[in-house]
């Protein structure tokens, strides 16, 4: 037990104490911060060998890709925005401005996405008539994989897809992503779904159909709402009508996609 | 009309929707250019030229079993026409052509029309490059022979709807590239 100061003495003490104990607190975050420093470029530098090493997987290899961009991700570094993965690592020079992808790929992986943004844009501007400008993520994905001219498919995955429509956002170009359900939509027409339109439309992807009294019997709408969320989809060309059976049906275009084309 | 391998049906042919006309015109416009597509190709198959409504109303072209959807002839009339019509009038590019009784239609109008899954242009084309590549510049061919003879059995235009290689041929004659002689229905040709 050490004898407790007593007096003005005491005070000096103490002060000096907690002096110490700030300076020891400064080291050892200063060691801290640092050794992560160290750690966090050790890792953008694995991370660009990586990334330079399986370059051709990545760009080959759309799961791959997909995980590869998700760790990217999980450290903060978006791969397409500007990055802020300079210093060390931008030793090619690439210019203040290059991407991550630009600056370890050598810009071959922007290409790439703009390339698919060019196709996504395409297919979304060709069925707009078709589906009212609402096209399923899924189905694009099917649909540039395939391609329309021998030879010209380009294999990617959902992630790709996704990527490449956000890539198009500064361009103010109207094209967003959004969630009906358990499925995501590019909506090629900067035009708001309401809840009642996209709860109808979520009806459809599980029933296939639906008509007034369906959803009159299922969400226990009054039949004047229900006819004005069908009218107001019909009129947007999202749904297409089915007149020949007992009730008017109402079928969504999605699945026309397949190989219209 | 029969052929060993059957007509591959678009997807567009398994949705409900596509045998009611649309009430959204973009939708609409869609869907007539799908029905065109599906026109062509199902002529195309069957080596159809001319598309009777009253006969194909009832052939699963226009009626799909399977759904019990079909196609009414009121219809498939607007789509012919729509068909019929250029491109700048909202058409489908001329795909289609309406015969009257004159060209051996019948009486009813709007009842049978041409299907142009080529154009008579592109089968002058066709034929052209056929002459063309088979050296024949210069030859004398009959009408039947370049129909039904052996020398055109590998070609598209073989056993082709005399009446549209008569257009095809007639455009031939407008470009300066052959000469039509003889009587009707014995008509020889002459390719320069």
């Amino acid at each position: 037990m050490s004898r407790r100061g007593v007096g003005l003495g005491a005070f000096a003490n103490r002060t000096q104490a907690t002096q110490s104990y700030a300076t020891h607190g400064a080291n050892l975050r200063s060691t801290h911060l640092s050794s992560l420093q160290t750690q966090l470029s050790v890792f953008q530098s694995l991370l660009h060998t990586f990334a330079l090493e399986h370059s051709s997987t990545i760009k080959s290899n759309p799961t791959f890709r997909a995980e590869f961009a998700r760790m990217c991700n999980t450290i903060g570094v978006d791969p397409l925005a500007a990055s802020n993965v300079k210093g060390k690592n931008s030793r090619r020079g690439l210019g203040e401005g290059g991407s991550f992808w630009t600056q370890i790929m050598g810009g071959d992986m922007n290409d790439f996405y703009f390339e698919v943004a060019v196709r996504v844009v395409e297919l979304c501007r060709e069925t707009r008539a078709e589906n009212g400008g609402l096209i399923g993520v899924e189905e694009c994905r099917n649909r540039v994989g395939k391609g329309k001219a021998i030879g010209s498919g380009l294999e990617v995955s959902e992630d790709d897809i996704l990527r490449a429509v956000r890539s198009l956002e500064p361009l103010a170009s109207g094209f967003s992503i959004v969630r009906v359900g358990s499925k995501q939509y590019i909506r090629s027409i900067p035009k708001e779904l309401n809840t009642d339109q996209a709860t109808v439309l979520e009806a459809i992807q599980v029933l296939g159909f639906v008509s007034v009294s369906m959803l009159r019997l299922n969400l226990t709408w009054e039949k004047a709402r229900a006819q004005t969320v069908i009218d107001d989809l019909v009129a947007d060309g999202l749904v297409w009508v089915d007149a020949q059976g007992p009730e008017k049906e109402y079928w969504s275009p999605q699945n026309l996609l397949d190989d219209s084309g | 009309m029969t052929t060993t391998t059957p007509f591959p049906f678009p997807p567009t042919y398994n949705f409900p929707p596509f045998f009611t006309p649309q009430p959204n015109s973009n939708t609409r416009l869609s869907q007539l250019e799908k029905w065109s597509s599906l026109i062509q190709a199902w002529c195309r198959h069957h080596r159809q030229y001319r598309l009777s409504l009253v006969d194909a109303i009832d052939t699963p072209l226009f009626h799909n079993v399977q759904l019990r959807k079909r196609l009414d002839l009121a219809a498939a009339r607007d789509v012919l026409d729509w068909m019929t019509k250029s491109e700048e009038e909202g058409g489908g590019g001329r795909r289609a052509e309406w015969l009257d009784a004159s060209t051996g239609g019948n009486a009813v109008p709007k009842s049978v029309a041409y299907v142009w899954w080529r154009r008579p242009e592109e089968w002058a084309d066709v034929v052209a490059d056929w002459v063309e590549n088979t050296g024949q510049r210069g030859a004398v061919l009959t009408v039947y022979e370049l129909v039904q003879g052996e020398a055109t059995v590998s070609q598209d235009f073989h056993g082709m709807d005399n009446d549209v290689m008569m257009k095809t041929l007639n455009i031939l004659v407008k470009r300066g590239k052959i000469q039509i002689f003889g009587n009707e229905g014995e008509e020889g040709v002459k390719f320069f």
